[in-house]
């Protein structure tokens, strides 16, 4: 996978708002302040500080952080719906910021769609129109969008409410026709911006497994902004963190949570169960010669609390065993260091792909 | 800005491919509401004093009823009218008071309006009080003595000094400056319209309370209110030609009628007919009796006074 | 996100210092300290001083004369106010005789059928109603002659509007130029609007329909950008997002999302095009409005009621048919609803063939039931019994002779008799602590152009006529705005009452009044009461209900009384909704207090009369610019700003 050309590749991206935004990414001194002080120096705000990252094809890659870390100014600055200040963006190796008026439309409609937080879904229109509207604005006929778009609409659950206004939809339903609408144009990447964060928890959670099951089913590249952890581990291949504009930490879920970057990553992350993001491989050590045979075996992508619950009923350390070979030995006294979090495993803020290793 | 513009240009070449590109001249467009369903109409101007509704009613009801034309009526007062009558809206003013500026511009420079002869009714203003306050204090009736009763015409509106009660703002009036140049102890007060007018004289007479107006004849008015006119320095040739410093009386007006030009001119029935219609002033004041008094709609005022008068208006037609 | 959120820094001042409406008058009071002794020393105390004012009616005069003299030759009437005037009569005459040629059946059937589709069966029967009622007083032909007129200027509102509120919609700085210029034809009274389009086109129905469209086509402009700004920015993100084209984006994205505001605005520009077609009658408009007009003249209420309850009819059904159909948008879509509108269609070719077949397109005579007599003597008995004489209370007459003497008099002579700049100085303080410094300074601005025009005294006159009327409006409508808040009953009650009174022309109050009150500026005022009273009940009342129930809970809950509630609670919370009624209530009584020149309210209203009575527009337009300009001060004076509330500051 890591032979073909990312989907997306950004790289020393700025975007700052305010009066005369151009010279800040350029300006060192000014580059090295923190928000407060740029602003009383500059009334400057800015949203995106020298982001750099690569988005792989068909993996869901998550950008996360709270509320004002810039994440949504990130992915608005993708398809240029927000003018980036400084830095290159490229999808399939082509230049986005080089792009003309309608090579860019011709981006927006075929190659990245877009699923909003409040779903931005025309009122006006029924269900089936709101998803036919991407292939409207292509231009295509109206006989034919509107097949692709009941197709879609059957393919996110909604057969039977084609015909009516969002306004008698619940929230749920309502992003599944964003979701819809985003899929109908069949684009290369789906962009997430915070999809789910206006739905009740069990609603969201649902909305989470339909779109785990897309991505099983289609592939398709994703980028998720979110601002829940929870749902960053669960569905991101990989994870970035956001702070104050900044990229604090990349990597898989585990690395996040495994070594965290800094003290705010470690704080963030305090919480988060780590028996269910670990997996047996970081938390593995050396077999020894006489272990060769006996206990239950694990693969390494296994979790942690998988790995708890075969050596809790085994009453042994258990074998991680990798294509028939066995590669460690997990003990209770390693699984619960894990737990504990007093185990450091890795070196922390290093870019570690689980393919790679 | 560029939008303004461009909506500007559209909007304006619209309008002249409408209009067939031409010149189109504002001044001889008739009413929109004239000749409905191929009636042969005659748009008549009225003012508001009911004199004047009474010419039109009967103008009308003879136009309708023995000529079968279609009437339209609209509500001018008398120098707008003027205006409304050189641009052909109205085709005819049958009752003037005298505008010698009008006269000048319109049917001597312009020659869009035409007279139309004489209504046969002779107009005069002046400053009238109830005659039971006449009959109580004779020497009233002279303008020299005004001063002396100012007290008796107090009111709130006027304060401290007698009350003059005007009436509409189109009404020929020369009050204020006869008030200051006569040195008299009054404030004019303003009715705003006939109606308001004729409404307060009523209310005032109906208790016997003193009140001074200016008023005009002919008017039905007198009938039921019968008023005195109080003497003022007499009307000379000339002495209101500057209206600042005028010191004399309203002269007598023989009333006169305008036509549109080229209504006179191809109006043919009608337009013959207009010119003719010429009554007294009795014949004006029964009509507008019925008509404030006695509520009756002018329709049906004119329509009684032609059942009673068919030899006057026999005239008109032939 | 990344949205600039300044907060203006504060500067600590001690205790009272703090509070901001003391520092803006003590920095008022030292400009004053400054100014005022330069001002008095250059020029005199009292009134407006001479050497301040410009006289304007000579130039106006002469422009005036040039126009009429000019009319029929100049290149400009020829070529282009020629064409506009040539299209409005053909319009009118064309939808005119388009109405006439259907008939009294087919009209009726038509609005009652077109109120059916967009408004329900209810409302399709009141719309019959409302038209048969409309023949049955014999006012057929005129409101035939009013819709006709109507229709062509909503029309043209409507796309003005449209057009004007596209631009200022899509561009900032259209917005920015527009919108001041749109708030400001809002607060003027209709009448001040009718000399410049005399000026230009003379009396008649050309100038009637475009002083319509001049008044009625900025609530559209209003709306429509104010739809289009308020559209969901993320739904034009996500339309933005799959590369529409900024064409494709404003047709089916951002004019469909102001759909709502736009009917809105289509029904606020009917309801304002009716109220200008009826006081047009002044110059020529015709219909309905004329036939008021004419029963004025006469003094006689029955007739003028019998036209003026028509304009009700219509204005009522108009206001609530258009009213539906916005409450309907968005609704679950009527299936086959292209099926009806081709029933209804069928229907009125079938009623209007009939009809012409019956040789029955005039309202029948014999149908025509008069009413004029029985009201006239309704009103002479109320005037033969209340006007003087009335035991212990005293008769109106009594009445308005002391409120003359009492109210009227002390303020006119109060007012003219503070020094010019002493006036200035109370606007320029009022606005102020009500509003921001901008508003203040429209405000002085406006006064003192009043000042230079050389109308101050008529001016402080009219004012005088405003402040009283509207301390006597606030305090009434103040006091059944409350009740009416309290009580389901009464406001059930009150509401057609209030629907008539706020939508019987001016004109019909001005002569039961005169004949109450007498002549002066007595009836003037009662008459701006009357008018004013209803929108000032209704603003009250619903700011009152509007009030937060949490609120209201958790002082109950404390066990206030329901007095203490109204005190401590709704009163404080609604208080923006009562500065709008005090708002309201000075434009709407501004309004007639003006059209009061027509019963001896004198000054500047007279003044407007008398030009457009003698065609001195000369003396028109001054009167006309003063009127203006007092709206203008007047609305700025009490209009608090919405900018400063939700900043927070």
């Amino acid at each position: 996978m890591d032979t073909t050309t990312p989907v997306f590749s950004v790289e020393g991206l700025w975007k700052v708002f305010g009066p005369k935004a151009d010279r800040i990414p350029g300006d060192p001194e000014l580059t090295s302040l923190d928000q407060a002080e740029l602003r009383s120096r500059t009334g400057c705000t800015a949203a995106v500080r020298d982001v750099t990252f690569d988005v792989r094809k068909g993996e869901v890659f998550v950008v996360m952080g709270l509320s004002g870390s810039g994440k949504s100014t990130l992915v608005r600055c993708l398809t240029r719906l927000i003018e980036p200040t400084a830095g290159t963006i490229a999808i399939d190796g082509e230049d986005v910021r080089a792009m003309d008026r309608s090579r860019l439309r011709e981006l927006r409609r075929h190659r990245a769609a877009m699923v909003f937080q409040h779903f931005g879904l025309l009122p006006h229109r029924t269900v089936l129109d709101n998803v036919a509207y991407g292939l409207e604005i292509q231009g295509m006929g109206k006989a034919e969008r509107r097949e692709r778009a009941a197709e879609v609409v059957a393919k996110v659950g909604l057969e039977g409410m084609e015909h009516r206004r969002p306004g008698q939809l619940s929230g749920g339903q309502r992003q599944r026709v964003g979701l819809a609408r985003a899929l109908a144009v069949d684009p290369e990447v789906l962009l997430f911006d915070e999809p789910f964060s206006a739905l009740d928890p069990l609603i969201r959670r649902e909305m989470q497994e339909e779109v785990i099951r897309l991505h099983r089913e289609e592939g398709r590249t994703m980028v998720f902004i979110t601002h829940d952890l929870q749902e960053a581990l669960k569905l991101g291949d990989r994870i970035t963190l956001m702070r104050d504009g900044r990229v604090v930490q990349l990597g898989t879920p585990e690395e996040i949570v495994g070594s965290p970057a800094d003290d705010y990553v470690r704080e963030f992350v305090r919480d988060v169960p780590r028996e269910q993001v670990m997996t047996v491989r970081t938390a593995m050590r050396s077999p020894a010669a006489d272990q060769n045979g006996s206990g239950p075996a694990v693969a390494p992508d296994a979790t942690v609390s998988e790995a708890i619950e075969a050596v809790a009923r085994a009453g042994a350390p258990a074998r991680v065993v990798d294509k028939g070979r066995c590669v460690g030995v997990v003990d209770s006294d390693t699984l619960l260091g894990v737990v504990a979090g007093t185990e450091q495993p890795a070196p922390p803020g290093t870019e570690q792909p689980r393919e790679a290793v | 800005m560029r939008l303004s513009k461009t909506a500007v240009i559209a909007a304006a070449s619209s309008l002249a491919l409408l209009t067939g590109c031409g010149a189109a001249d504002m001044t001889k467009q008739a009413s929109p509401f004239a000749n409905a369903q191929g009636a042969r109409t005659v748009t008549l101007s009225v003012q508001s004093w009911v004199g004047a509704q009474s010419n039109v009613a009967v103008a009308q009801y003879l136009l309708e009823h023995e000529l079968g034309y279609r009437v339209d009526t609209v509500q001018v007062d008398e120098v707008p009218a003027w205006d409304a009558l050189s641009q052909g809206r109205v085709d005819a003013l049958l009752e003037d008071w005298g505008h010698p500026e009008q006269e000048q511009r319109y049917v001597k420079d312009k020659k869009t309006i035409a007279r139309g002869g004489g209504l046969g009714v002779t107009g005069h203003i002046g400053w009238y009080v109830p005659t039971y306050l006449a009959k109580k204090h004779p020497d009233i009736t002279d303008w020299k003595n005004l001063n002396k009763y100012a007290d008796l015409f107090r009111t709130p509106e006027s304060g401290s000094k007698g009350q003059l009660m005007d009436g509409s703002p189109s009404y020929v009036t020369n009050d204020k400056a006869l008030v200051k140049n006569l040195k008299l102890d009054y404030q004019v007060v303003f009715a705003g319209s006939e109606a308001a007018q004729i409404t307060q004289i009523r209310q005032f007479a109906k208790e016997k309370k003193p009140f001074l107006t200016y008023w005009y004849s002919p008017q039905w008015l007198f009938k039921k209110v019968p008023m005195t006119e109080v003497k003022l320095p007499p009307y000379k040739e000339g002495c209101d030609a500057d209206p600042e410093k005028v010191t004399c009386a309203y002269p007598h007006t023989p009333l006169q009628k305008y036509l549109n030009a080229d209504f006179a001119k191809k109006g043919g029935k009608a337009a013959a007919f207009l010119k003719k219609f010429k009554w007294t002033t009795e014949d004006q004041n029964e009509v507008s009796l019925m008509i404030a008094d006695k509520k009756m709609t002018p329709e049906e005022a004119a329509k009684k006074w032609v059942e009673r008068h068919k030899s006057t208006w026999k005239k008109w037609l032939s | 996100m990344a949205t600039i959120t300044a907060n203006p820094s504060r500067v600590g001042l001690p205790g009272l210092l703090k509070n901001r409406a003391v520092q803006k008058l003590l920095l008022l009071a030292v400009a004053a300290a400054v100014l005022v002794p330069l001002a008095s020393a250059r020029f005199a105390s009292g009134s407006w001083p001479g050497a301040l004012t410009v006289d304007f009616s000579e130039p106006l005069a002469k422009a005036s004369d040039w126009i009429i003299d000019n009319r029929d030759s100049h290149p400009l009437f020829l070529y282009f106010f020629g064409h506009v005037s040539n299209v409005v009569v053909i319009a009118v005459r064309a939808v005119y005789l388009t109405l006439l040629a259907i008939g009294w059946a087919g009209v009726t059937a038509l609005g009652a059928l077109a109120a059916w589709r967009v408004a329900g069966v209810k409302l399709a029967l009141g719309t019959a109603v409302a038209f048969l009622a409309c023949g049955v007083l014999g006012m057929w032909v005129p409101t035939m002659q009013t819709l006709a007129l109507m229709v062509v200027a909503v029309l043209a509102s409507v796309v003005v509007g449209l057009l004007l509120g596209l631009a200022a919609g899509l561009s900032d700085r259209m917005d920015r130029v527009l919108r001041p210029v749109l708030d400001t034809m809002q607060v003027l009274p209709a009448f001040a609007y009718l000399l410049p389009v005399v000026l230009v086109f003379g009396i008649g129905v050309p100038a009637a329909v475009l002083a319509t469209v001049i008044y009625a086509a900025p609530p559209m402009a209003r709306l429509t950008s104010l739809g289009l700004r308020g559209a969901d920015k993320e739904v034009l993100e996500a339309v933005q997002s799959l590369g529409s084209t900024a064409r494709q984006r404003l047709l089916t994205a951002r004019i469909p999302l102001a759909r709502k505001e736009l009917l809105l605005g289509v029904n606020q520009t009917i309801m304002m095009a009716l109220s200008m077609a009826v006081i047009a009658a002044v110059i020529g408009a015709g219909g309905l409005g004329d036939r008021v007009y004419q029963a004025l003249a006469s003094v006689d209420v029955g007739a003028a009621l019998a036209a003026g309850i028509p304009i009700v009819l219509l204005a009522v059904v108009l206001d609530r048919v258009t009213g539906a159909a916005g409450e309907r948008l968005g609704a679950e879509p009527e299936p086959r609803s292209g099926l009806g509108w081709l029933y209804a269609l069928i229907g009125v070719v079938a009623v209007a063939a009939a009809g012409r077949l019956a040789g029955r397109l005039d309202w029948p005579e014999s149908w025509i039931v008069n009413i004029a007599e029985p009201v006239n003597r309704a009103v002479d008995w109320m005037t033969a019994h209340l006007y003087s004489g009335v035991p212990v209370i005293g008769g109106t007459a009594d009445w308005a002779g002391h409120f003359t003497t009492w109210v009227l008099d002390p303020m006119r002579d109060g007012l003219q008799a503070l020094p010019w700049w002493s006036v200035l100085l109370i606007v320029a303080a009022l606005a102020w602590v009500i509003g921001t410094w901008r508003t203040a300074l429209t405000a002085v601005l406006a006064m003192a152009a009043i000042g230079v025009l050389g109308v101050w005294k008529p001016s402080l006159d009219t004012l005088s006529q405003v402040l009283a009327a509207v301390a006597v409006t606030l305090v009434v409508g103040f006091a059944v705005g409350i009740a009416a808040a309290r009580s389901d009953r009464l406001e059930r009650a009150l509401r057609p009452v209030l629907d008539v009174f706020q939508t019987m022309p001016q004109f019909v109050y001005l002569i039961p009044v005169v004949a109450l009150f007498g002549v002066g500026r007595a009836p003037a005022v009662a008459a701006a009461i009357v008018y004013a009273l209803p929108a000032v009940v209704r603003i009250t009342a619903q700011g009152l209900r509007q009030v937060d129930q949490a609120a209201l809970e958790s002082s109950s809950s404390l066990g206030a009384t329901s007095w203490q509630q109204l005190r401590q609670v709704q009163l404080p919370l609604a208080r923006p909704a009562l500065l709008l009624a005090v708002n309201q209530g000075l434009v709407l009584v501004l309004a007639v207090v003006v059209i009061g020149g027509l019963v001896g309210g004198g000054a500047l209203g007279y003044d407007v009369v008398f030009g457009l009575a003698q065609g001195d527009l000369a003396t028109g337009l001054v009167a006309g610019g003063a009127i203006v300009c007092l709206g203008l001060m007047l609305d700025r004076v009490t209009q608090p700003t919405e900018r400063r509330a939700k900043k927070g500051a």
